[in-house]
């Protein structure tokens, strides 16, 4: 009896110190700001209220969601050729491409930022290129909405490499190679047989980039404008300078409960238990 | 300083023979918290040059005269404050802030009373607001770039509005109470008569010229790359970077001291700070006219100490928003009318700039 219980006993007792420390460092807090948001200043539901009839909060909500849809859809298609490339390829050049993917992933994000600030600049390389081919006055490119998306963008597409990277490396060549050999052409060959393969990695990445994005702040903060304003910058303002920790709280929970239904409607669809493979 | 007595248990009498020894190797350059406490204050400071000014005019001064210490934390965020006093533990005894802030932090008990034990109130020549001794005056004002308007630019905020006679591309601070002052002046409304804010009036004064308005910028270094690179012909900006563009980074430009908005900024020390009595003491000593008058003619702010012009020439005085020829035509926020009304005004705001 006692011997039979151990195997659980002992994944208990592992599953411990991770359990301790996300109750601690993740559960608590989260309660304390879904106590905040209706207890601050005073008890009342008037910060949801607020939320859903001023507009500019699901206003705000419904740019976040389109700038993560966005961001998210873009790295795809950027990150899709690369990994497959890293995956398909041996040997050096593979390694290249990891190592530039991990080189860009490892290097903090402000720094990335803010080498967007000089790249849209007005003294910036693309600035340059406008005046040496006399194409006259470069676009506003920077504190626009198209800045913002492209910082994002160019931080999360490391995510949605590795993402791929993982389940790809990991897809036989012979697999294809049999769909050749049975007469499939290549794109038949990629439609029918690889992709589908790759399905696990395509949904892993996509949900990771999503759920980060929404929460994003210095990058829309920094390149954006106030039309491309993401909810985390309202929240920010509303801790940092009116003090109002209860509404915050509130539009925080709003926001965690819109991304929850987006991961649970995705997951109806796309199927969460294929992200941890077979 | 202890909060109880705990009975000693194994670890703790371990932990404490480890200091013990520790302390004792390294003995001879230690000192002692107790001592510590009344020789360092922490002060909360913006960084970059401010900082740099503050250390040149105020840190080393105080430093000198009292033997106290100064170390510094960055950035300012009232939110740190309110963590600071909701949990005890201070990261920082002492900062500045602008009205708005200062009123929302005093009325939520985040200040501590000013101790007119250590300041000396007859002597003290610059206002006391909310628990604090004020500082400096910001202004907020119009800057135009000269090469764009040589035969004379905008000088007043119905010529920033004024899209036909003064053409070019403008830009805004997209701080919501700043541009409804302005486009209560634009729309005709006396230097006296900004304030209370007419919303509605402001509001549709705002929207004939939100198209013209190319970029709202947030953070002030933006606003002087957004000038000084000529992608703006004209700007609202805060004018002691308005001055720098001008004067340090050479930019051809013409700061207009007409209808700037313009608030006084004061030092406070954050409620139930260990070190408060220092930090009492520095409040007090940056507000005398001398390190005052030599932070701005750093950083050409405007001392709210009138005695601190004795040591500024003429020609220094120029650029500060409290020289008297400027501040009589400048117009202040009503801090007490704007609080209260600040959530609901902002929320408006960015749903009109949004859109």
């Amino acid at each position: 009896m006692a011997l039979a219980r151990r195997p659980e006993i002992v994944a208990w007792v592992l599953l411990a110190p991770a359990t301790i420390y996300l109750v601690i460092l993740f559960v608590a807090p989260l309660v304390q700001v879904l106590i905040l948001s209706f207890t601050d200043p005073k008890v009342s539901t008037a910060h949801f209220v607020r939320v859903f009839t001023a507009p500019l909060y699901l206003r705000t909500l419904g740019v976040t969601f389109q700038a993560a849809f966005t961001v998210t859809v873009a790295c795809l298609l950027l990150a899709y050729p690369l990994a497959y490339v890293m995956a398909r390829v041996k040997g050096r050049l593979g390694i290249i491409l990891l190592a530039i993917v991990g080189i860009s992933f490892w290097t903090s994000f402000l720094v990335r930022t803010y080498s967007w600030l000089i790249i849209f600049g007005n003294r910036g390389p693309i600035a340059a290129l406008y005046e040496t081919m006399g194409w006259g006055e470069m676009p506003r490119l920077l504190f626009t909405a198209f800045a913002s998306t492209m910082g994002m963008t160019h931080l999360m597409l490391p995510y949605m490499v590795m993402a791929l990277y993982a389940v790809m490396s990991r897809i036989e060549d012979n697999y294809v190679r049999a769909a050749h050999s049975l007469g499939a052409t290549p794109f038949a060959a990629f439609r029918t047989v690889y992709f589908p393969l790759s399905l696990p990695g395509v949904i892993n990445g996509s949900l990771l980039v999503f759920a980060i994005v929404m929460g994003f702040y210095v990058t829309p903060q920094l390149l954006g404008s106030p039309q491309s304003r993401m909810i985390s910058q309202i929240v920010a303002e509303q801790v940092q300078d009116l003090l109002a920790w209860g509404f915050a709280s509130a539009l925080a929970v709003v926001l965690l409960v819109a991304t929850g239904i987006v991961i649970g409607i995705y997951n109806r669809v796309a199927g969460l238990d294929r992200l941890w493979g077979d | 300083m202890t909060k109880s007595m705990k009975p000693t248990t194994r670890r703790t009498f371990l932990k404490g023979s480890a200091a013990v020894a520790a302390a004792a190797v390294a003995m001879p350059n230690v000192i002692t918290p107790s001592r510590a406490q009344s020789k360092e204050l922490i002060v909360n400071t913006w960084g970059g040059s401010w900082t740099a000014a503050e250390n040149e005019s105020l840190f080393k001064p105080f430093t000198a005269k009292t033997g106290i210490a100064i170390k510094t934390a960055t950035p300012v965020t009232y939110a740190k404050l309110k963590v600071q006093v909701q949990t005890g533990n201070y990261e920082w005894d002492v900062s500045n802030a602008n009205p708005p802030q200062l009123k929302l932090a005093n009325a939520e008990g985040l200040i501590e009373p000013l101790d007119f034990n250590i300041i000396d109130k007859s002597k003290l020549r610059v206002p006391i607001y909310e628990n604090t001794l004020g500082f400096i005056a910001l202004s907020t004002l119009l800057v135009y770039r000269t090469d764009k308007f040589p035969n004379g630019g905008p000088q007043s905020w119905a010529d920033f509005w004024n899209v036909e006679k003064f053409p070019g591309r403008r830009c805004l601070y997209d701080r919501a109470f700043t541009c409804l002052g302005y486009a209560m002046l634009a729309d005709g409304a006396a230097l006296d008569k900004v304030y209370p804010l007419d919303l509605d009036r402001a509001f549709k004064k705002m929207a004939e010229i939100k198209k013209h308005v190319r970029v709202w910028w947030t953070q002030g270094n933006q606003s002087q790359q957004l000038i000084q690179d000529g992608e703006v012909d004209m700007i609202a900006m805060w004018s002691a970077r308005g001055v720098e563009s001008i004067e340090k980074n050479k930019m051809p430009g013409q700061v207009v001291w007409n209808q700037a908005e313009s608030y006084g900024s004061g030092w406070y020390v954050a409620k139930g700070s260990p070190r408060k009595e220092a930090g009492m003491r520095f409040i007090d000593f940056v507000v005398q006219a001398k390190p005052l008058a030599d932070f701005c003619k750093i950083l050409p702010y405007g001392p709210l100490n009138p005695d601190s012009f004795q040591f500024i020439s003429d020609e220094e005085g120029k650029r500060m928003p409290t020289y008297p020829a400027h501040a009589k035509i400048a117009f202040t926020p009503d801090a007490d009318w704007l609080l209260p009304r600040l959530h609901d005004i902002n929320e408006r705001w960015k749903q009109f700039i949004a859109t």
